[in-house]
């Protein structure tokens, strides 16, 4: 149905930005923290909306902005993500030394480019989304301006960020010039009608593809993730893993759910996918091995666990791909949020061994984290197993047999460094003593909602599960 | 015209090698007197890169984009008359975000020089 209500949640959520924005000059310091509960605001009026328009299904601008179930249950993951994210820093930021109100600004321009690139299905609009996107993140990954790390994370993010979209544009126009459309139906259209493959059109797709791998993080476009995971403000961290992941994975599966029906199988982007997918899988559990520092590891395991979505994209799986997002979206905030919680005034406990005897001392935060990292690990009453479980299931029911195997022994070798952490927090001795600012109620309702997520999808996945199919089967394809 | 490119084939080679041999076989002996900027002879006064005022680099910033909003301004004054109120509606959302940021720049003291 063609109406403006299409555009009335991005609207919102823009006007919100702004708002915060110019509130920010206005308010004296010591009332920015009203900002954040601003946003919040704005974000359940948005989430609300989009609640009604479920059952129908508005477009406008010709059809290039269409809110259809799917891009609708994105932006449920995203609110989700951006609201625990508000939540997370309204304490961190003023004890860590990032309080300018920019901070929440930036993060609703971020959601506001990701409404528009999952809604959309021109890949310009998507594009134009995409660098909305990631303008922001660039900014936000330097907020802490006294820190040199932070400032390292936001030039090679903003350096290798700006070369991957150089990439994407390119492989658009060519794109572009091999179909004479930018419209995602429009390139597919052609794909299904030329008699033999074109090769412009091929490396068209994939340079878009290597677009598109820059912001999921998988291998090998992966190197500036643990630098700039470990420089930004854990916080904006916690949003880097989860929100330009999945809307990447968002676009991706636009594309490859009905390029693999017209396309005849086992074809160079095929095979390229497949690489990149195993690849992804081992290197980033391999070299998170070998990690010390906890936004590292934690880095390094989001780089692993965009491997295994991409095999929900290999086994042309929307539904599993969704299950995977929304319980990593859990049980990766929790144990974000867990980590942040280990924090004082100016100082952060990120070393394992700062860990030492955490559970003892703190058995609250100890216990949900240890749950956090089983979940992650993929142990069977979290939501990571059953996610995990999803998406192997699929894999072998479309006979990628070997990948599946891979996949499996890589996630074995991750069981290693989660279940250190545990191990540190439960069986060591500590070595320093570390003292917490423990007055954040915020974080603990982020960490008890997490929780609960985890253990609702990974015990009960029924409801979620038919949402989801719903979104999949409402797709024209 | 094969001559031609022997020729300039041979020449360019031959002018890399020497290069090469200067850089691999002469002797090189740095002092600071031979790092520092040749002024003539006389020594030099300052810094080669001074550093400048960011306050410039911002208000440069603003000039390129209320630049770059004249410069959508012409195709929308051309379609106008086709459009009418929506592309009215359209340009004030447009400039209605632009003047927020310049209030933004102003209130943060872009302006204030000193």
């Amino acid at each position: 149905m063609n109406s403006l209500f299409a555009l009335l949640p991005l609207v919102i959520i823009v006007i919100a930005s702004l708002l915060v924005l110019l509130l920010e000059v206005f308010l004296k310091k010591e009332n920015k923290n009203y900002l954040g509960f601003i946003s919040l605001f704005f974000l359940i009026v948005c989430a609300i909306l989009y609640f009604r328009f479920w059952n129908e299904e508005f477009s406008y601008f010709k059809g290039s902005l269409v809110l259809d179930k799917l891009s609708l249950f994105f932006f449920f993951i995203f609110a989700v993500a951006v609201s625990f994210v508000i939540l997370l820093s309204m304490k961190y930021i003023s004890l860590q030394d990032a309080n300018h109100g920019e901070f929440y600004a930036l993060l609703l321009f971020a959601l506001s480019g990701m409404m528009i690139m999952v809604s959309s299905s021109s890949l310009v609009i998507i594009f134009l989304g995409l660098e909305v996107l990631s303008i922001s993140s660039y900014a936000l990954a330097g907020l802490k301006r006294k820190d040199k790390k932070s400032s390292e994370a936001a030039i090679k993010y903003f350096l290798l960020g700006s070369f991957a979209s150089g990439f994407f544009v390119y492989g658009l126009a060519l794109l572009y010039g091999a179909s004479h459309s930018t419209d995602i139906s429009g390139i597919l259209d052609y794909f299904r009608s030329s008699p033999e493959l074109s090769l412009m059109a091929t490396i068209g797709l994939g340079l878009v593809i290597i677009g598109f791998g820059f912001k999921i993080a998988v291998v090998p476009f992966h190197m500036w993730t643990p630098d700039v995971y470990e420089g930004a403000p854990t916080p904006i961290t916690a949003f880097f893993s989860i929100g330009p992941k999945a809307v990447g994975f968002a676009v991706l599966l636009r594309i490859f759910l009905y390029y693999w029906r017209i396309t005849p199988e086992s074809q160079a982007i095929f095979w390229l996918l497949w690489i990149i997918s195993v690849l992804t899988m081992l290197v980033g559990n391999l070299i998170a091995l070998r990690q010390t520092n906890l936004k590292r590891i934690l880095a390094y395991s989001s780089i692993a666990h965009a491997g295994y979505l991409m095999v929900a994209i290999l086994a042309r799986d929307g539904s599993s791909l969704l299950f995977y997002l929304a319980a990593y979206l859990f049980m990766n905030l929790g144990a974000f949020a867990a980590v942040i919680a280990l924090s004082k005034k100016g100082k952060e406990y990120l070393e394992l061994d700062d860990y030492a005897g955490v559970g003892f001392k703190y058995p609250w935060i100890g216990a949900t984290f240890t749950i956090f990292l089983l979940s992650l690990a993929g142990f069977p009453p979290t939501a990571g197993f059953l996610a995990k479980f999803y998406v192997f299931s699929a894999a072998v029911r479309e006979g990628l047999v070997p990948l599946v195997i891979i996949g499996v022994l890589a996630s074995l070798i991750s069981v290693f460094y989660y279940l250190r952490i545990v191990v540190y927090m439960y069986m060591r001795e500590p070595s320093r003593e570390i003292a917490i600012h423990l007055e954040n109620p915020a974080l603990f309702l982020v960490i008890f909602l997490c929780l609960y997520g985890v253990l609702q999808l990974g015990i009960f996945p029924g409801n979620i599960l038919l949402i989801i199919r719903e979104a999949i089967n409402a797709l024209p394809f | 015209m094969i001559e031609i490119f022997l020729v300039f084939l041979i020449f360019g080679l031959l002018g890399a090698l020497l290069l090469l041999m200067n850089k691999f076989l002469g002797p090189s002996k740095s002092s600071p007197t031979k790092e520092s900027p040749f002024e003539c002879g006389s020594p030099y006064l300052q810094e080669g890169i001074n550093p400048f005022p960011i306050k410039f680099y911002l208000v440069a910033f603003l000039f390129l984009l209320f630049d770059i909003e004249v410069v959508f301004f012409f195709p929308w004054a051309l379609i106008f008359k086709d459009m009418g109120l929506t592309a009215l509606i359209v340009m004030f959302a447009y400039i209605f975000v632009l003047v927020l940021g310049f209030i933004y720049a102003w209130k943060k003291g872009v302006f204030e020089w000193e």
